[in-house]
């Protein structure tokens, strides 16, 4: 074949070991392989997924973290209850003794008036300034003292509330028992007067959520009243009732009741793995063996100084705390079943990251020797490059 | 017997030739770097014998004219070469534009969209906190405008791409024309016997430029080159060169009409011209209707997700985004449609603590939209064939260019000058021209020992 010029052949030569440099050292340099979709559009396709996994796995890590403290709260205020139940049952202890006189009772029943205020403390616990114990309502105390007597702010002489006073349509009534322990919840609908909702407060009592003797009435200044001896608490959003306070100097002693709910929030910690945040307060509070309902029943006893009662009291206490620890369980088997996850979740990280490296990243060996290989070509063609052009007949018939 | 005239004569014709053959090297080294420029030769013939007697005479040289070395199928490879070249060009320079608009980075739609799944993951620990809500909305406008700007991305490619349409059709119709008027006066050069090189060169550059913008048939006629484009829609037909027209069509893209206006848009296969239409009308176009699928079934899932929950005031779940009621221009159009933090659906049973709905949300992660794939899945099947187009437009140039260096190469070792070739060439005339001035001289010398044998013999 004639050759009339080398340029040409030699341009594209170094051109193409320049790229071939400037890939090999793009590489080296970033530690991927990959830096642009068209290197490998399979391993960029997959590098997607795998980073959407990595984001899930990173956030369920976090997820993890923020729910272990959370229910470590939980675990804290879950000791810290068994302490004072455990002090109320030495109190009702040494208060059934029958040398005890009459003011070392008192006196003990004041202590364990604190003891009970202590657990209200704990049952109304908080982690970053949400109340743990309160179901899905996290915003307010989910234990509130009780009170006989709640009226409603709308009715008057001039502008009388009845039992024919139709209720709006949508709104919520709810009446926490101290005593039962339990909530009824009255949703209006359309076509329900204050009738209906007397009616459905007999039907609780009946039911037993609510204590015999709740009733619902109208006043002498023409309000709802709703009362109970046990003590109650009562809110409403009807704008026909307006708001409901409890009447002032009706608060009983030593009663609470709980507002929360039973609902239980999740957390996601992995793809199909979500794990209870939250043991609703009642469950443990006012449910079952009625912790709350047990400390206030020593205290009555203590005060009225009958050391059957006294020790009938201390009994009830003594039994709310094997309940309590029976429900401490669950939620330690959640913070051990959150370790075991984190575990889990920094295993996963590291083999999505290794395939990550394995999808875009270099084997570093391979690359520098690339890289050596890719200079050793570029000076190869710039040298035989530099060689070549200066040759021409024209230089040897000068000489 | 030839006379002392007849060897001048002789070598007054050798002084021609070899002074001729100068010129044609010193034009061949002239333009040894012009491109498109083919190497011409001395045509010397050897001169017509006379008869003297019984043999006959040679009576020296003639420089019958010059000749340019030509290889018109290599030539045709490389035009046909640079069709393609052009097509594959003219897609990768924009698809390497958008590419950037899908890789991995801090505000791709992958990452933003990862971002937004673990906000409302985030949310399920701290319903309440105000903070975790925003930084939900937060990731909800990244993804918008991540969503926006992939689309804005390929709009302008498709605008920029539309112009070079209209630009590309005024080159074709000059480069038309000034083919056109190059082939009657190559015809009429051929017809009286004159060296055609140089139009010929010209007329082959511009060949070459015009294959470069559109896919192009020659055919050699009596009447020059013919040049067809698209579908058999002439260009160039002797000396008359026919235009190409635009006219705006749907969607404001820009149509190519024949001289009788029909349309041969979706005719035109190759060149530069081929690659902007095929990446405008189809690349993008297909690229684009996979986004704003993606966008609207993604937010149409977040409103479903919204609907089904409770705010944090207790009221039902209003729409997150504002989807367009049709998926075509979904992903620029898309926009966050909450704009308080306390909008956020999470609660499944009224409460503002509550983080039953978010389940549904994270779902959408997992689950299939009604193009049969999770978001991430469509998502990354998008990552894939915006790379692949890309990868395989890069293929498809360096394959050209490589081809294209291999023809070159191949026309060059017929067509072009070898500086080495000519200075031996020059050598070689050079030492013709002084034997040739030598014989001169020495006849001269011949003529006056010729004359002088008469005055020596008169003495």
């Amino acid at each position: 074949m004639r050759v009339t010029s080398m340029v040409p052949d030699m341009q594209y030569d170094i051109q193409q070991s320049q790229q071939t440099l400037n890939t090999a050292l793009q590489q080296v340099a970033s530690g991927l392989r990959v830096n642009q979709l068209s290197d490998d559009p399979s391993a960029s396709a997959n590098m997607v997924s795998s980073l959407a996994t990595s984001a899930s796995v990173d956030q369920y890590t976090t997820n993890d973290t923020a729910a272990t403290s959370l229910m470590q709260t939980a675990d804290s205020a879950f000791s810290s209850l068994v302490t004072s139940l455990n002090s109320a049952i030495t109190i009702g202890t040494e208060g059934a003794n029958s040398t005890e006189n009459t003011s070392n009772r008192q006196a003990l029943a004041s202590q364990l008036q604190g003891i009970l205020t202590d657990v209200i403390g704990q049952a109304n616990t908080t982690y970053q300034g949400a109340y743990i114990f309160g179901g899905s309502a996290t915003t307010t105390p989910p234990f509130v003292a009780a009170s006989t007597t709640y009226t409603s702010a709308n009715g008057s002489a001039a502008s009388p509330l009845s039992a024919a006073t139709a209720l709006t349509a949508g709104s919520v009534t709810s009446i926490s028992d101290a005593t039962t322990g339990q909530t009824m919840v009255f949703k209006a609908k359309a076509g329900n007067t204050i009738a209906t909702l007397q009616a459905a407060i007999a039907s609780a009592v009946s039911a037993g959520t609510l204590s015999a003797g709740t009733t619902a009435t109208i006043n002498a200044s023409e309000q709802l009243q709703i009362g109970s001896a046990g003590g109650i608490v009562v809110s409403s959003n009807d704008a026909v009732l307006g708001s409901m306070s409890a009447v002032s100097g009706t608060s009983v002693a030593n009663a609470y009741a709980y507002v929360g709910n039973s609902n239980i929030n999740t957390v996601q910690v992995g793809d199909s793995m979500n794990i209870a945040t939250n043991v609703p307060g009642n469950t443990v509070f006012t449910l079952g063996a009625n912790v709350l309902g047990s400390l206030s029943g020593l205290i009555s006893a203590l005060q009225g100084g009958n050391t059957t009662s006294i020790g009938n009291a201390t009994t009830a206490v003594s039994t709310a705390v094997n309940y309590v620890a029976e429900q401490r369980v669950p939620l330690d088997n959640n913070i051990t079943q959150l370790n075991s996850q984190e575990s889990f979740l920094s295993q996963e990280k590291v083999t999505l990251t290794t395939q990550q490296t394995s999808l875009v990243g270099i084997n570093l060996a391979e690359a520098s020797s690339n890289l050596s290989q890719a200079e050793l070509d570029n000076n190869a063609a710039l040298a035989a490059a530099a060689k070549a052009m200066p040759n021409s007949l024209l230089t040897y018939l000068q000489q | 017997m030839g006379s002392l005239s007849t060897s001048l004569s002789i070598a007054v014709q050798s002084l021609n030739a070899a002074s001729g053959s100068l010129q044609i090297t010193n034009n061949n080294i002239a333009n040894a770097n012009t491109p498109g420029y083919s190497r011409e030769v001395a045509n010397l013939q050897e001169g017509p014998s006379e008869p003297e007697g019984n043999y006959s005479e040679g009576t020296g040289v003639v420089l019958a004219g010059y000749q340019s070395v030509r290889d018109e199928l290599v030539q045709n490879q490389i035009q046909q070469e640079t069709q393609s070249q052009s097509q594959a060009n003219a897609q990768l320079a924009t698809m390497q534009q958008i590419e950037p608009t899908f890789t991995t980075s801090t505000d791709d739609i992958g990452t933003q969209m990862s971002a937004l799944f673990s906000s409302i993951s985030a949310l399920s620990t701290s319903p309440t906190s105000s903070s975790a809500r925003q930084s939900v909305l937060t990731a909800g406008q990244n993804l918008v405008t991540a969503f926006n700007s992939a689309s804005s991305t390929l709009t302008t490619q498709q605008t920029s791409l539309n112009t070079q349409v209209s630009q590309d059709v005024s080159q074709i119709n000059q480069l038309s024309q000034q083919i056109a008027a190059l082939n009657p006066q190559l015809v009429q050069a051929q017809a009286t016997g004159q060296d055609t090189g140089t139009m010929q060169d010209q007329q082959d550059q511009l060949v070459l430029k015009l294959s470069a913008l559109t896919n192009v048939a020659i055919t050699q006629t009596n009447d020059g080159v013919t040049l067809t484009t698209g579908n058999g829609t002439p260009l160039v037909v002797g000396s008359q060169s026919y235009n190409l027209q635009t006219e705006t069509g749907t969607g404001g893209m820009t149509q190519v009409l024949d001289q009788n206006g029909t349309n041969i848009t979706g005719s035109i296969a190759s060149g530069d011209l081929g690659g902007t239409i095929q990446t405008r009308d189809t690349t993008i176009p297909g690229l684009m209707t996979q986004l704003d699928t993606l966008a609207n079934q993604v937010g149409t899932a977040f409103n479903t997700a919204q609907a089904a929950g409770t705010d944090q005031n207790g009221n039902a779940g209003q729409d997150f985004f504002n989807v367009p009621t049709t998926v075509a221009g979904s992903a620029g159009a898309i926009s966050m449609a909450l704009s308080d933090p306390a909008q956020i659906a999470a609660s499944s049973d009224g409460t503002a603590g509550g983080t039953g709905n978010l389940t549904a949300f994270s779902a959408i992660q997992t689950a299939a939209l009604p193009s049969g794939k999770t978001p991430s899945d469509a998502y990354s099947s998008l990552v894939y064939q915006v790379g692949s187009l890309t990868a395989n437009a890069n293929a498809e140039s360096s394959a050209t260019t490589a081809s294209l260096k291999q023809l070159n190469d191949q026309l060059a070792s017929v067509s072009g000058v070898s500086i080495d070739e000519e200075s031996a060439n020059l050598i070689t005339y050079q030492q013709a021209y002084e034997a040739a001035a030598r014989v001169v001289s020495t006849i001269q010398s011949l003529f006056s020992v010729t004359m002088s044998m008469g005055t020596a013999a008169a003495e």
